[in-house]
């Protein structure tokens, strides 16, 4: 909660001095905030389900544990994917729907040229907030995989923080000067960059603004997100091959 | 046809070899030394059904390896293997089903939860129907009489009765074949008792085929007609636990005690037929070879009051341990199936 405050108050005072996030890029106070609910909205799904599995998948590995997960008649990344779910942090998906909802009032109703919102952004948002979780959990799940060729991976964690927080900024301001080049990596191969700016540009601007480019990129998330699962599960497979057990 | 096939099946890791200090670890993100371990090396295997077969061996030997190689968890570097027709490593769901996996130091319940929560998300694993899970479950319970813990969480549990759950989770879903290693590791003897009176019961009723690694040789002597020794990856010898005795021990213990006093020259007398292992007078204790026993007891009897003679087997733990280090210095050669009656009357070895 006071990460949430202290995050949001950061922002605010970021906006004393601008109006937006780059010139002419769409991402004004509450477009950025909506950016930033869907940020929330995302990471606390990421950290209810899948993030402590993913820890403790580690640790299986590390300990031999791991063992039982392949013994049992059942798709072994289903199992160690799903078992614990850390209720808490679903406190910070409540605060991102709270921020999203003011966001979208002020965008909505408060606003000098209000936000009309297309009846296809109902069903665009919550499809690309699946797809981003897609991507977050494709990820993670391949990060946690490496832990059987690597043994122990906490540096790993720290690397997967890294990563993601490429995601929690508009990708704007990477398409400019070297940041190009971190653009088209976290975009086309990693493709962190989608997983929030897809969504949030859905539903905080105007459907009807939306560029030729922009429609070919959420096609492209689409097909990340699918090609994401895809990846990690070939990665998943080939270190359940490479799996070696600890000694008893 | 056998239930359990192994032919030519090796394991080979491959070990980092670190070496201490600052700069082997900063030279160790360059450039990394890795030895080859020979975890198993190439066995040969036919286990039938409803067999119930010890697998010894000194610690790294390759028992467990084997044992994770029949389970599926790990993939072999050659050779092959089949347990009831399925390739273990092909981790067909079918398969999985069908047999079970016991590690006596490793936890498969729910630590914070009581042992009946983990055993309700196994029967829907296993899809057992409802009837059929209560039914072996009461039975199991039963038999390990274990009904008042269900609910307790695991971790406030004993060690012999988590050993215990561990069983009830592990035979729940009816394996055909089961895999033991290490099952009675830690627990007091009444305890370790009590599973292999279990698994004696329950192999007798259910015919399943068991694979048991223990060091424990009093489980091994309880249950198991067939020893099958492993020893740097290599099977040294697959026979009767009577014909390894038999065939590699020659020793019997002798303990006589005298109505006098034991004096020097009966000592002297005593140490020309054997090795003195224990004298508190007037009761002595010797080692001495098999064929020696009738020649020495003859002599002394003859000579001295003897008020009580005691001649027995070495125990069971000395012996194994005996065939352990020749096995493992090479003395005892590789033993193959035509060979196997012969290690069983005392001349294979």
């Amino acid at each position: 909660m006071s990460w949430a405050i202290m995050n949001v108050g950061f922002y605010i005072i970021i906006f004393q001095f601008t109006n937006e996030i780059g010139a002419q890029t769409g991402w004004g106070k509450y477009e950025f905030f909506v950016f930033l609910a869907t940020t929330w909205i995302i990471n606390s799904i990421i950290q209810t389900f899948f993030m402590p599995n993913a820890q403790e998948f580690s640790e299986l590995i590390r300990t031999g544990n791991f063992d039982f997960a392949l013994l049992k008649p059942i798709d072994t990344q289903f199992i160690i994917s799903f078992p614990r779910i850390d209720w808490s942090s679903l406190s910070t998906c409540m605060m991102g729907i709270g921020l999203l909802s003011y966001s979208l009032y002020q965008l909505m109703v408060v606003a000098d040229v209000p936000l009309v919102l297309a009846w296809p952004v109902l069903f665009l948002y919550p499809l690309y907030l699946v797809c981003g979780v897609a991507i977050m959990y494709s990820v993670m799940i391949s990060l946690a995989a490496t832990s059987v060729w690597f043994g122990r991976n906490q540096t790993l964690y720290n690397f997967w923080f890294y990563l993601t927080n490429f995601s929690r900024y508009p990708m704007e301001i990477y398409k400019t000067g070297w940041g190009m080049g971190l653009w088209i990596a976290f975009t086309f191969f990693i493709p962190v960059l989608l997983v929030v700016n897809i969504p949030a540009r859905f539903l905080a601007r105007p459907l009807d603004g939306m560029t030729s480019a922009d429609w070919q990129l959420a096609a492209f998330a689409l097909c990340a997100s699918i090609g994401s699962l895809f990846v990690s599960r070939r990665i998943f497979k080939r270190a359940l091959r490479s799996y070696r057990s600890a000694s008893s | 046809m056998a239930i359990i096939e192994i032919k030519g099946l090796e394991k080979t890791y491959q070990v980092y070899q670190k070496k201490e200090g600052l700069r082997s670890s900063l030279r160790g993100l360059f450039s990394r030394e890795y030895k080859q371990v020979k975890a198993v090396q190439g066995i040969d295997l036919q286990i039938e059904q409803g067999e119930f077969v010890a697998f010894l061996g000194p610690n790294g030997a390759g028992k467990t390896t084997t044992l994770k190689l029949l389970s599926g968890v790990i993939h072999p570097t050659s050779g092959t293997a089949t347990v009831l027709g399925y390739t273990p490593w092909q981790r067909d769901n079918e398969y999985r089903r069908r047999f079970a996996l016991v590690m006596g130091n490793k936890n498969q319940l729910w630590w914070d939860l009581p042992a009946q929560e983990s055993f309700r998300l196994h029967q829907q694993i296993y899809r057992i129907e409802a009837d059929v899970f209560q039914n072996t479950l009461d039975e199991l319970t039963d038999l390990l009489d274990l009904q008042d813990l269900l609910q307790q969480p695991v971790r406030e549990l004993s060690l012999g009765e988590r050993m215990k759950m561990e069983l009830t989770a592990a035979l729940l879903h009816s394996p055909e074949v089961l895999f033991l290693d290490e099952p009675t590791i830690g627990l007091d003897v009444v305890a370790q008792h009590n599973i292999q009176q279990f698994l004696k019961y329950y192999q007798q009723k259910r015919k399943i085929t068991i694979l048991l690694t223990s060091h424990y040789m009093k489980d091994v002597a309880a249950l198991c007609k067939r020893v099958v020794i492993i020893a740097d990856g290599l099977i040294k010898y697959d026979g009767s636990l009577e014909g390894i005795i038999k065939s590699t021990d020659q020793r019997k213990l002798i303990t006589l005690q005298f109505r006098d006093a034991i004096d020097d020259s009966l000592l002297a007398a005593l140490k020309k037929f054997g090795n003195v292992t224990d004298v508190e007078t007037p009761r002595i204790k010797l080692t001495v070879t098999r064929d020696v026993v009738p020649r020495m007891l003859s002599t002394i009897l003859d000579g001295y009051q003897v008020d009580d003679v005691v001649v027995e087997d070495p125990p069971l733990e000395d012996v194994i341990a005996t065939v352990f280090s020749e096995v493992t210095a090479g003395r005892v050669q590789q033993i193959d199936d035509d060979e196997f009656e012969s290690i069983g009357d005392g001349q294979g070895l």
